[in-house]
C-alpha cells in the first residue's frame, strides 16, 4: 500500500474541496494545481522515484490492497499506464484553464472527478478496480451535461448514462464469467471467439465497443457531447472514448472484427458528417471518425498498430479538445455554433481560427502536426499486413477529415459571406480582435503549441510508448503523397463548397431505432398498461366498497342480497306492478341499511365467542 | 492586433497553385525514378493520391447528400414528436 500516490485519487478527491474555498484567487491556483500536483507525481514515478518502472510488458504493482480473497491493485505502473497519465494529466491542465471562467464551482468538481476517475482506470491492475473507476466516470459526464440547465441537456445526460449503464453492465457480467472460469481478477489479455464459451468476453468486448463509440453504437457520442455545457464537453472529449480504447488493447487487441469495424467506422462517420449543421456535433462525428483509427489500430494487432493506436489516442487527446475549445470559443462568445446562423467571424475572431487551424491541420495529418506522427502508423500498419480495402477505408477518412474539419467547419464559421458575420450576430461582437476571453485562448495556445512540437519532434511521443519504435515519419513518400491528396481535396470542395453550408436540419443516427423503441415503450406504459392498471384498480376498490358495507350488518346485507336476487327470477312470471312494489320495498331498505343493529345479550355474546374458539380448536386438532 | 483582422486570400492561392503544379509535376517525374516506395500497386499509377482526393472528396459529399434525402430531419425532430403524444 506504501511507496507511491494514486494520482487519480489526489485528483478525484481533491476536486471535491473546490466549492469550498471561499477566495476566488486560491480557489483558481487550487483548481490549477490539481493536474499539476497530478503530474508532479507522474514525473517523480517515471524518474523511479518509488522504483524504477521496468520495461514493457513489465509493470510495477503498487496499492495492493486484500479485498475478498483476491488482491485490488490500484497501481499497475508500466509503458502504456504510464504515458497515457502523462497525457491525461496535460490536457487537464490545458482544459481547467480554459474553464476557469465557469462560475458553477460543481461543474468544477464533477471535472476533477471525471479526470480522476480516467486515472483510477488507467492505472487499475485487476478487473474490479476498471469496473469501479470505469463506473464512477460515466456518472460524471451526467453532471456536466446536466450542468448545461437546458432541456436537452437533460434529456442527453439521461440518455448517456442509459448507454453507459448498459455497457457497465455488459462488462460486469463479462467479468464476473472470466472470475469464475480463471479464479483470477487480474487485468490480462483475454480471448475472443465466437460460441457459448466466449459468451462473457464478447459481452465485455461489447461494452468497451459502446464507451469507445464505435459503430453502430456511436450515436450516444455525437448526441450527447454537442449537448454539455462548453467548458464540459472539453473533458467528454478527452477521456471516455480514450480509456475504452486502452481497455481494448489491455484485453482485446488483434480482433480482426474490430479491424473492420474501426475502418468502416471511420468514413461511415464523415457521410453524417457532411450533413451536420452544428459546430460541436461535427467534431463529435470527427472523433468518432478517429476512434475508428485507433480501433482498426486494435484490431490489426501488430507491435507498430498498438503503437499506432496508442499515439493516435494520445495526439486524439490533445487536438480534439483544441478543435471542441475553437467551436466552444465561438458558442460562448455569440451564443451559438450552428453553421446556418454564423459566418463571417474571421475579423473578430482570428486568434481562435487559427488556434483552432492548428487542431484542423493537426487531426487531417498534415505533416509537421501531431496527427500526421501517429496517424501514418496506423495507416502503414494496415500497409505492412497488405490489406488494401482497410488501407483504402483509412487514407479515405483522411480526405474527409481534412474536409470537414480542416475546411468546412472554419469556412462555415469564420470564412463564408462577405467577411461580416449576420446582424444578430454582429451585434454581440465587440469591434476588436479580441473577443474571445483570454483564459480560454491561453488554454488552446498550450494544446496548439503541444500539437507542433508532438508534430516537429515527435520522438517525445515515440520514446514512451510500449514498444520501441524505429518509425521516421517524415519520409518523402509519405508527406509528398499526403500533400497532393489534400491540395486536390481543397480542389473538390472549392467547387461543391455550396453544398457543404449549414442547413437548420437534424440528421438521424444509428439510435434512432433505440429511440424510437423507447419512446413506444414509454407509450405502452402510459397508455395500454395504466388502463390496465386502472381497470383493476377499479374493480379492487368495487369489491373493497362492498365487503365494508356488507360488514356493516352482515345479516340485512344477507337479506337484500337474497330478495334481489329473488326478484330478478320473479320478474318473468309476475307484473310489472308486483315487480316495482317490491322494488320500492327493496330500494326503503337499501336507505335504512345498516339500520338497527340487533343487540345481543352478554350471555349470548360469551356463547359466540366460545363456540368459535371451540370450531377454532376442533380445526387445529383436525390440521394437526 | 489590426492586421491579424484581414486574411491573405491572394498569397493563399498562389501559393495553392504553386502547389498544385509543383505536384502534379514531381508525380511524374518521381514515378519513373526510384524516388518513391508504396505498398500497393494501385498507388503507383500516375497521380493516384490526386485522383484519391478529388474523387474522394466530391463523392464523399455526393454520397452523403443522397443519404440526406433519409436521413435529414427537422431540427426539432425528436423533440416535436414527442409533442404529439403527449
Amino acid at each position: 500500500m506504501t511507496g507511491w500516490i494514486h494520482p487519480g485519487i489526489v485528483v478525484f478527491l481533491g476536486g471535491f474541496l473546490i466549492p469550498f474555498i471561499k477566495w476566488r484567487k486560491i480557489k483558481v491556483a487550487y483548481f490549477l494545481l490539481l493536474p499539476v500536483a497530478g503530474l508532479t507525481i507522474v514525473v517523480l514515478t517515471s524518474i523511479g522515484f518509488f522504483g524504477t518502472v521496468p520495461s514493457w510488458p513489465e509493470a510495477l504493482h503498487r496499492w495492493r490492497i486484500p479485498f475478498l480473497q483476491y488482491f485490488l491493485v490500484l497501481g499497475k505502473i508500466d509503458k502504456m499506464s504510464m504515458i497515457f497519465a502523462y497525457v491525461y494529466l496535460i490536457a487537464a491542465f490545458c482544459m481547467n484553464i480554459y474553464a476557469l471562467r465557469v462560475k458553477n464551482d460543481w461543474e468544477h468538481v464533477a471535472a476533477m472527478a471525471y479526470v480522476g476517475s480516467a486515472l483510477g482506470a488507467i492505472f487499475a491492475g485487476d478487473f474490479l478496480t476498471l469496473f469501479f473507476f470505469l463506473e464512477t466516470m460515466s456518472w460524471a459526464p451526467v453532471f456536466l451535461l446536466w450542468f448545461r440547465g437546458t432541456k436537452k441537456a437533460m434529456g442527453a445526460g439521461v440518455r448517456y448514462a442509459l448507454w453507459h449503464h448498459f455497457s457497465g453492465a455488459c462488462i460486469l457480467i463479462g467479468i464476473v464469467i472470466h472470475l469464475n472460469r480463471t479464479g483470477s481478477i487480474d487485468l490480462v489479455h483475454l480471448p475472443w471467439g465466437w460460441g457459448g464459451e466466449f459468451l462473457g468476453y464478447n459481452l465485455m468486448l461489447l461494452g468497451f465497443v459502446v464507451n469507445s463509440a464505435t459503430t453502430p453504437f456511436h450515436s450516444w457520442l455525437s448526441d450527447t457531447y454537442s449537448e454539455a455545457t462548453p467548458s464540459g464537453s472539453i473533458y467528454m472529449t478527452a477521456y471516455t472514448t480514450k480509456t475504452a480504447i486502452y481497455c481494448l488493447i489491455r484485453t482485446f487487441s488483434g480482433i480482426p472484427l474490430l479491424m473492420w469495424m474501426g475502418a468502416i467506422q471511420a468514413v461511415f462517420a464523415l457521410f453524417l458528417a457532411v450533413l451536420e449543421n452544428d459546430g460541436r456535433r461535427l467534431c463529435s462525428y470527427h472523433i468518432i471518425s478517429q476512434i475508428g483509427y485507433m480501433v482498426a489500430g486494435v484490431g490489426i494487432g501488430t507491435e507498430m498498430a498498438i503503437n499506432g493506436a496508442i499515439s493516435h489516442a494520445l495526439c486524439h487527446i490533445i487536438y480534439n479538445a483544441l478543435l471542441y475549445m475553437g467551436a466552444g470559443c465561438v458558442l460562448v462568445v455569440v451564443g451559438t455554433a450552428k453553421f446556418n446562423e454564423l459566418g463571417g467571424l474571421y475579423k473578430y475572431m482570428p486568434i481562435s481560427f487559427w488556434l483552432y487551424m492548428v487542431g484542423g491541420f493537426s487531426i487531417s495529418g498534415f505533416p509537421l502536426f501531431n496527427g500526421f506522427v501517429s496517424k501514418v502508423m496506423t495507416i502503414e500498419a494496415a500497409e505492412l499486413i497488405h490489406n488494401a480495402p482497410i488501407y483504402l477505408l483509412l487514407e479515405g477518412a483522411t480526405v474527409g477529415t481534412f474536409l470537414h474539419t480542416g475546411l468546412k467547419l472554419p469556412w462555415n464559421m469564420w470564412l463564408q459571406g462577405k467577411d461580416e458575420p449576420p446582424p444578430t450576430i454582429r451585434a454581440k461582437l465587440k469591434d476588436s480582435a479580441v473577443n474571445t476571453p483570454v483564459n480560454m485562448l491561453i488554454g488552446m495556445g498550450i494544446l496548439a503549441f503541444l500539437c507542433i512540437f508532438m508534430g516537429v519532434y515527435p520522438k517525445v511521443l515515440y520514446d514512451r510508448l510500449p514498444y520501441a519504435v524505429e518509425f521516421i515519419p517524415f519520409t518523402t513518400t509519405r508527406v509528398f503523397s499526403i500533400m497532393q491528396m489534400f491540395i486536390f481535396t481543397f480542389m473538390g470542395f472549392w467547387l461543391l463548397r455550396k453544398l457543404v453550408r449549414g442547413y437548420p436540419t437534424y440528421t438521424l443516427d444509428t439510435d434512432w431505432p433505440f429511440r424510437m423503441a423507447g419512446r413506444k415503450v414509454i407509450w405502452f406504459c402510459e397508455k395500454p398498461l395504466m388502463a390496465f392498471a386502472n381497470f383493476v384498480d377499479e374493480k379492487v376498490m368495487n369489491l373493497v366498497h362492498f365487503l365494508i358495507w356488507f360488514s356493516r350488518n352482515p345479516a340485512l346485507a344477507l337479506h337484500i342480497k337474497k330478495e334481489e336476487a329473488k326478484l330478478k327470477m320473479k320478474r318473468f312470471v309476475v307484473s310489472q306492478e308486483t315487480v316495482e312494489k317490491h322494488l320500492q320495498i327493496l330500494g326503503e331498505k337499501r336507505r335504512r341499511y345498516p339500520g338497527e343493529l340487533p343487540k345481543l345479550t352478554l350471555g349470548a355474546s360469551l356463547v359466540l365467542i366460545l363456540l368459535s374458539l371451540s370450531l377454532y380448536l376442533i380445526l387445529y386438532l383436525l390440521i394437526k | 492586433m489590426n492586421f491579424l483582422r484581414t486574411y491573405p486570400k491572394k498569397l493563399f492561392w498562389t501559393v495553392y497553385f504553386i502547389g498544385l503544379t509543383v505536384s502534379l509535376i514531381l508525380d511524374f517525374v518521381w514515378l519513373r525514378s526510384d524516388f518513391l516506395h508504396y505498398h500497393f500497386p494501385f498507388q503507383y499509377l500516375p497521380e493516384f493520391f490526386a485522383i484519391f482526393g478529388i474523387f474522394g472528396c466530391m463523392l464523399l459529399i455526393l454520397i452523403a447528400k443522397g443519404m440526406g434525402c433519409f436521413i435529414v430531419r427537422d431540427e426539432d425532430y425528436y423533440e416535436k414528436n414527442q409533442g404529439d403524444q403527449e
